[in-house]
């Protein structure tokens, strides 16, 4: 009975004390790390639930502190509880709040909006097929002088006219062309004396586009654009416009789209900014290296602080993400690829610093231990026993980085550094889904492309 | 002759290396390095072309202080020496040639071999080098294409380019197995036979008494015998390796 009683009152009291403070039981029962590692957990996730309000997650607190009575009634009976499920509770907690915080919703999907965007995707623009056209023009005064001379055209057999001969904003004219292609789509849009396009269509917003009849004949009435006179010095003073007619027709195989043309531009914009950037950082880094080879610094107290130095400075630089430098050097030297390239080559300098200088740091002695004992000089040690240990991996690692600075590259166009990153900001901007889409199969692309050359040299390297 | 006078090493983090060791080496000796790892074997090798800088004592060679010798000096007499390594110390990247070749560094001009131009001589002493190890086939080879006892003969091969009157073998055979440890130690022999003069440690005492003409053992940097190898009895080699030492043998070939 005594013997029970003995046995039964540590059990008593420890779950006692562990239900006014978590994880005391432990801790008097000799466990200071487990009741100071259940305290600590329990007042974490206390605080945070009731930092975050949601009444429903005050279940893993409870459910850690029951567990935390159990666990010390069973410690107190020599038998440790697995922290497993209070680690379950805590796990459960944190990702149902992070659900919250991060506010998934399924149900703000948008599938309309999203097939407006992805439907244009399926058709990249980047060819078109190849097409001839067929053009004329006519002029005609406006607004109307005292004696107008005739709005007619001849040229190539086509003839062109308007009828009357001027007019003012807004009025109607008939207009005619003969001798255009037949049955053929035709549109009919004005230009202004500047050269500027205006449309003709439904509200002065769309293509007037009309066919041909079987002898290549076609004739409307068009009213003066409203906007025909807005770049005009002086409105009341009579100058030429012109009336277009424009044909086009396929004459088979395909061209380079005006956008595709543009992606193109941009992806050598973007590979020649990676390897401008990766040549320059070479140039700094290499002589910087060997500040930061800990083999050849630690010599002197001089020499170890100029190591210390370079290494803290390259971490520095290398903690600072390209994106981010980018961004300052768009401030100093302006929009455009140089400004990408800057960036990238001040965040490879310090990348390949500390690259080259672990190469350094790993050659082997022995080499220069042998060439030094042939009688070479120090130029000739350096030329036979350093240089052909160090620069197959420099190399590989230079093509390595050149690599992450073409993925880097398409991305830092978008805050203006030039490059097929910003076009692809640009298309966004004016949503030319087909234009953003020729620039995500481009991207892919040149990092496929680029990612299966430099493992292919790097692998003939080591 | 090679003359050393009590030769003292204590590298800067305190450990002495060597201490007070004074033996002289004939002219076409084949002189065995013996004792423990650790006992100052390779240092001693290394004050001798001055690799590891002695910090007291001579030695003197052929009537010239090589511990006094100023750099041009000291090139000038390290290409009379040539030296074999334990790890073979070879570019692994470059190839055999060049690694033979580069033995030749302490005689060519300096500017021509920092372009890596070599004369059509060197490369002919070059190929004749590597004939005499059995490995002309390889001289375009990587160097790390070949196997370790095909590695030490290129490292032979570069002693011999340095036309050398002495050759330092640093426990030449302690990273090949038996049968590879006799066929570069007769290469060595070989050499020796041909008047030059070979200090080589080595580790297995049948090996020595194969090919040493006489033996210095050092233990903790002192040197505690100097005579024939058939001088080294059981009692000797107690004193030499310690009480636990057994003896083992590379191989009764």
């Amino acid at each position: 009975m005594s013997i029970e009683t003995a046995t039964r009152r540590p059990v008593v009291r420890s779950g006692i004390a562990s239900f006014f403070l978590p994880g005391l039981g432990q801790f008097l029962l000799g466990e200071r790390y487990r009741g100071g590692g259940i305290l600590l957990g329990f007042v974490v996730m206390l605080g945070t639930t009731v930092w975050y309000g949601k009444p429903l997650w005050y279940a893993a607190p409870i459910l850690i502190w029951l567990w935390n009575i159990w666990d010390a009634i069973s410690l107190a009976n020599g038998r440790a509880r697995s922290i497993l499920l209070p680690l379950l509770f805590g796990l459960a907690a944190a990702y149902g709040i992070g659900w919250q915080v991060v506010e998934i919703d399924f149900s703000k999907a948008n599938m309309d909006r999203a097939l407006a965007i992805l439907r244009p995707m399926t058709r990249p623009d980047f060819v078109q097929p190849r097409r001839e056209v067929n053009q004329m023009w006519v002029p005609v005064q406006v607004p109307c002088s005292s004696q107008p001379p005739a709005a007619r055209r001849e040229d190539a057999g086509r003839a062109a006219m308007v009828i009357p001969d001027c007019g003012g904003v807004g009025e109607t004219l008939i207009v005619n062309v003969t001798g255009m292609w037949a049955d053929a789509e035709t549109n009919v849009f004005w230009q202004n004396p500047i050269g500027n396009p205006l449309m003709l269509g439904e509200g002065e917003i769309t293509m007037l586009t009309l066919t041909t009849d079987e002898n290549g004949s076609l004739t409307t009435t068009i009213r003066v654009p409203s906007t025909a006179l807005v770049a005009a010095p002086d409105p009341t003073l009579p100058q030429f416009h012109r009336v277009y007619f424009e044909q086009y027709r396929p004459t088979g195989g395909y061209e380079l789209s005006f956008i595709g043309n543009e992606v193109l531009k941009g992806a050598l914009a973007t590979v020649s900014m990676a390897l401008m950037a990766t040549g320059l950082a070479m140039l700094f880094a290499i002589p910087l290296s060997f500040l930061a080879a800990r083999n050849l610094m630690s010599g002197n107290p001089v020499t170890y602080a100029v190591y210390v130095a370079v290494r803290t400075l390259l971490n520095i630089l290398r903690s600072i993400e390209s994106l981010i430098i980018a961004i300052i050097f768009v401030v100093i030297v302006g929009l455009g690829p140089f400004a990408g390239m800057l960036a990238l080559a001040l965040h490879s300098v310090a990348a390949l610093g500390k690259l080259y200088s672990e190469v350094i740091e790993g050659i082997d002695p022995g080499p220069i231990e042998a060439i030094r004992a042939t009688g070479a000089n120090w130029l000739q040690v350096v030329r036979y026993a350093v240089i052909p240990q160090i620069i197959p991996p420099f190399t590989a690692f230079t093509i390595y980085r050149w690599d992450i600075n073409v993925r880097s590259a398409t991305v830092i166009g978008l805050v203006g550094g030039g490059g097929i990153g910003f076009l692809l900001i640009e298309l966004i901007r004016v949503n030319n889904m087909r234009g953003v889409s020729a620039v995500f199969i481009a991207i892919a692309f040149i990092v496929i492309v680029l990612d299966y050359v430099s493992a292919k040299l790097r692998e003939r390297l080591v | 002759m090679l003359k050393i006078q009590n030769l003292s090493k204590t590298y800067p983090n305190g450990t002495q290396a060597l201490k007070n060791v004074s033996f002289d080496v004939q002219d076409g000796e084949f002189l065995v390095v013996i004792g423990l790892s650790g006992s100052g074997k390779s240092t001693l090798l290394r004050c001798i072309n001055r690799l590891i800088e002695p910090t007291e004592g001579k030695i003197i060679w052929d009537n010239v202080d090589i511990t006094a010798a100023p750099p041009a000096e000291l090139r000038h007499i390290r290409r009379k020496i040539g030296m074999v390594f334990q790890q073979f110390n070879l570019v692994k990247r470059s190839s055999v040639m060049t690694n033979v070749l580069s033995g030749r560094l302490g005689y060519v001009n300096p500017w021509t071999s920092l372009l890596g131009i070599w004369s059509q001589e060197d490369r002919q002493r070059a190929i004749q080098a590597l004939d005499r190890v059995g490995i002309a086939d390889k001289a375009h080879s990587r160097a790390d294409a070949l196997s370790g006892g095909q590695q030490q003969r290129v490292g032979i091969a570069r002693a011999l380019m340095q036309d050398p009157k002495l050759i330092l073998a640093d426990e030449p055979v302690a990273s090949l197995d038996p049968v590879l440890s006799h066929s570069i130690l007769q290469y060595l022999e070989q050499l020796n036979k041909e008047g030059i003069t070979v200090i080589c440690s080595l580790h297995f005492l049948d090996l020595v008494h194969r090919y040493a003409t006489r033996v210095v053992a050092l233990k903790d940097g002192v040197k505690v015998f100097e005579g024939s190898a058939k001088e080294i009895d059981r009692a000797k080699f107690k004193e030499i390796y310690g009480e636990e030492a057994q003896e083992v043998r590379a191989a009764s070939l």
